[in-house]
């Protein structure tokens, strides 16, 4: 009797809980990146050899097609805005089960945010579309308050009240209608100010403590794993995040700190915050608000970065292998291509 | 942890497991420590007012037995000064937490009328999670063994797990120690039959906090934030969707509240009894708050005289009754007022009787017809919820605001699509209204019947399927979660 009362009961949560699964896709809040990290996750056949992993500033300033059209390169910008550090971690080690030993490029803006979690809505576009797996539980143990663990583990729990909104397109969601993109996302707006002077410093201030142990796992999985890592701090003004209560104050000093730690690991640390006048950043102009380069400012450090890639890693130049000439028909659709205009080679 | 919570999801299975599973000599242990646990997890300093009121009315009963058995004519005075104390020490309690601002500021208003300035000192106390209800079960058990109804409880344990047992701890139902108290001493067994119809019943009462009250409440906040911005037709759904609101959450509450004690072998009192279909004042009011109403009854109407005495007696006994019953729902104007009105009804209704019955008479209306049953309903339908408008509004003056706004009619709202603006959109508002009727036709369709046993004696196939598509309707068009719900009941604030 105990034994077949348990057994419907388990039957029961088993047959909820299947439906409530099938049903939670429906009910995911769709946004930009939805369709980015299915794609460049679990769906796309395509190989990558550099992979972009942080936040908004860098699903914004690295342009994949930018890589494409001057070096061959095929690259992915899997970064998505308000990224903590601990689940770019999580992040990687997904995207680590498809793509073996590519350059990871990682921006480390975020290793300045002293909340230990950060905002749920952002915590949620990545975690929403990882798929069930350990690491996914790993993720909604390590970024997320443990309030917020059911919602994340069953996600129509959190998302149901959309049930008034719900479209067809939620049900046969397209998520390659935006893969030519390659993960990459700026605004085209023109900031239009200057970007408020920070002093230089030799001060050091320190990583928050959460911050510092995943990075420091982030370094250890490039060492099992075998990946080249490059840190990299894209231009943005200070003056946008700087005395946040969830945000160190003092960020020059932050990375400096970032600088020591990747030379004692021999790691390269691209600054591009130093390297403005080097890349010729307008800075009202190439930004699109204080802490986000444009389209164009996206392109100029993008083709500086490759050719930094070009010159210190050999990757290969897929330009004209038949096998990428999807990759062609991609950048026609992409901002390279439609705002800044960068030509298409005549053999293509 | 509120019934609303995910947390009371894994406390509540976990504290049934093992209640069963223990030796039943330390069930009751288990359960008074899960109901402490309970307890302290809203509200963790406050569990020493809780425990305070316990002993005193604990001591206070076996004092009063010990009193009883003197023989040197001491004993009446005896057991009325132990009464006394314990009445004054937990009603003190009571009004240090709740009433202490109101009749301070109460104080300041007499004096200016008299033209003495004196600004009373503003506490600001917050007041321990359910104390109107566990004060009033503790109140009931002291006047109970004051009376000889109920013999006092020697097992300290015993009696503070009547007083905090979880299910009931927050917002009731209020039980009477002759009821509750001796079902500690029972042995329960698991029984198979007996948790589903507790789980049916939970089912139910999330279904109606989390489906309909809670939705129908986006609205009402709405209109109720700005009463100076709102007229006619806004202010009457408003209302109307309060009433519901209102009945669903508290009904909600109590329809988990006794299906937890079902599923754990306990025979809760019955809250409410559609009592929206009441057709007169007096008859909502033994439909409404069941053990509320109850409670006023034994220990304040019937000591006041009831009405075996003069008709102004009566009449004032009954305001009497109404104005407590209002204070006791929270410490302002708007509360009186609340009371007060229902007090009037009850007064005019009785004034008013013997007239009717003749008018009913002469026009030949059969007192069974149901047209007449419904008109009535009506009738007393439109009193209550006129009433509600008091309990609902922040305050007298927002009251009075809103119910001149409500004769402001802009027959435009019919069709301007104001109402979609008023927090809720097109579809969540057609999905309260049909929340509103689910509720009813189940309310209408339960007249006479036990619609768990006719539900339970259907097939397999059709229990499962009802079953599923109830989660999923609860987890799909509740209100709930990180975005959207409060989680929390109205009652609970009382």
């Amino acid at each position: 009797m105990a034994r077949k009362t348990v057994f419907k009961i388990f039957a029961f949560c088993l047959a909820v809980g299947v439906v409530l699964t099938a049903l939670s896709k429906v009910f995911v809040l769709k946004t930009v990146h939805t369709g980015d990290l299915q794609e460049g996750l679990y769906l796309s056949d395509d190989s990558y050899d550099v992979v972009f992993m942080g936040g908004s500033h860098m699903n914004g300033g690295m342009d994949p097609n930018v890589l494409w059209e001057k070096y061959g390169i095929s690259s992915f910008n899997y970064a998505t805005g308000g990224q903590p550090i601990a689940e770019t971690y999580h992040l990687l080690r997904e995207v680590l089960q498809k793509h073996k030993n590519p350059v990871v490029v990682l921006d480390v803006f975020y290793l300045a945010m002293s909340d230990p979690y950060g905002d749920d809505a952002w915590i949620s576009i990545p975690l929403d579309n990882m798929r069930f797996s350990w690491n996914k539980l790993e993720t909604i143990r390590d970024c997320t308050p443990p309030s917020e663990w059911i919602y994340s583990l069953v996600p129509i729990l959190k998302y149901h009240y959309r049930w008034s909104e719900l479209t067809i397109n939620d049900l046969f969601y397209d998520n390659s209608a935006r893969y030519y993109a390659k993960g990459f996302g700026a605004g085209t707006n023109r900031y239009g100010k200057p970007m408020t002077a920070f002093a230089d410093t030799e001060e050091k201030a320190s990583i928050p403590a959460k911050n510092l142990e995943y990075l420091n796992k982030i370094i250890e999985l490039s060492k099992s794993e075998n990946f080249p890592l490059v840190f990299v701090n894209l231009p943005c003004d200070y003056s946008d995040t700087d005395k946040d209560e969830d945000w160190v104050d003092d960020c020059e000093a932050l990375f400096n700190t970032v600088a020591d730690l990747a030379e004692q690991n021999g790691i390269p640390f691209l600054d591009y915050y130093d390297k403005i006048e080097e890349i010729g950043l307008d800075f009202p102009n190439d930004m699109n608000n204080a802490g986000h380069l444009n389209v164009w400012g996206a392109g100029k450090v993008s083709a500086h970065f490759g050719n930094y890639l070009k010159q210190n890693y050999s990757l290969a130049d897929h330009r004209d292998e038949p096998s990428y000439a999807q990759w062609w028909t991609d950048y026609r659709k992409s901002s390279a291509y439609c705002v800044l205009h960068l030509p298409v080679p005549s053999w293509v | 942890m509120s019934f609303v919570s995910f947390r009371f999801l894994l406390f509540f299975p976990f504290v049934t497991f093992l209640y069963f599973v223990i030796p039943r000599k330390l069930r009751w242990i288990w359960l008074l420590a899960a109901s402490y646990y309970f307890f302290m997890s809203w509200d963790a300093y406050a569990v020493l007012f809780l425990f305070l009121s316990t002993v005193i009315t604990w001591l206070g009963g076996i004092l009063t037995a010990k009193a009883g058995k003197r023989s040197d004519g001491k004993a009446d005075f005896l057991k009325k000064a132990v009464l006394a104390v314990s009445l004054a020490a937990n009603i003190g309690i009571l009004c240090t937490f709740k009433y202490l601002d109101f009749f301070g500021e109460l104080g300041s208003w007499f004096c200016a009328a008299f033209g003495v300035q004196a600004a009373a000192p503003r506490f600001g106390l917050a007041a321990p999670v359910g104390i109107s209800f566990y004060t009033f079960r503790v109140l009931s058990y002291s006047m109970d063994v004051y009376r000889g109804d109920v013999p006092p409880e020697r097992n300290l344990g015993k009696y503070a797990l009547f007083v905090s047992f979880f299910p009931q701890l927050v917002a009731g139902p209020i039980e009477k120690a002759k009821n509750f108290l001796p079902q500690f001493a029972e042995a329960h067994s698991f029984d198979l039959e007996r948790a589903k119809r507790g789980l049916l019943q939970m089912f139910w009462g999330y279904f109606e906090k989390m489906v309909v009250a809670d939705r129908l409440g986006k609205l009402v906040d709405t209109v109720y934030a700005a009463p100076q911005s709102h007229y006619g037709l806004e202010v009457a759904v408003g209302t109307v969707f309060f009433a519901f609101q209102l009945y669903c959450d508290f009904d909600g509450y109590s329809n988990i509240a006794l299906g937890a004690c079902e599923i754990l072998g306990f025979r809760g009192s019955e809250n409410f009894k559609r009592p929206y279909f009441s057709k007169s004042i007096k008859e909502f009011w033994k439909r409404w708050h069941i053990t509320l109403g109850s409670w006023f009854w034994d220990y304040l109407y019937l000591p006041l005289g009831g009405n075996r005495c003069s008709k102004l007696r009566h009449g004032l006994n009954l305001m009497a009754v109404f104005i407590v019953c209002g204070l006791w729902h929270g410490a302002a104007l708007s509360f009186v007022a609340w009371g007060a009105l229902h007090g009037l009804y009850q007064v005019v209704g009785l004034l008013l009787r013997p007239g009717k019955n003749r008018l009913e008479k002469r026009l030949n209306i059969r007192q069974n017809a149901l047209w007449f049953k419904a008109v009535r309903a009506g009738c007393t339908f439109v009193l209550v919820d006129f009433a509600w408008i008091f309990f609902r509004a922040d305050g007298f003056r927002q009251a009075v605001l809103l119910i001149r706004n409500l004769f402001r009619f802009d027959p435009a709202a019919f069709w301007n699509g104001t109402l979609f603006g008023l927090g809720l959109s097109v579809p969540e508002f057609w999905a309260g209204v049909v929340g509103i009727a689910v509720v009813a036709a189940v309310g209408f369709l339960g007249r006479g019947r036990d619609l768990r046993e006719s539900f339970l004696s259907r097939g397999r196939v059709f229990r499962w399927t009802v079953c599923t598509a109830s989660v999923l309707a609860i987890v799909i068009f509740g209100v709930y979660g990180p975005i959207s719900g409060s989680g929390q009941f109205i009652y609970s604030q009382f």
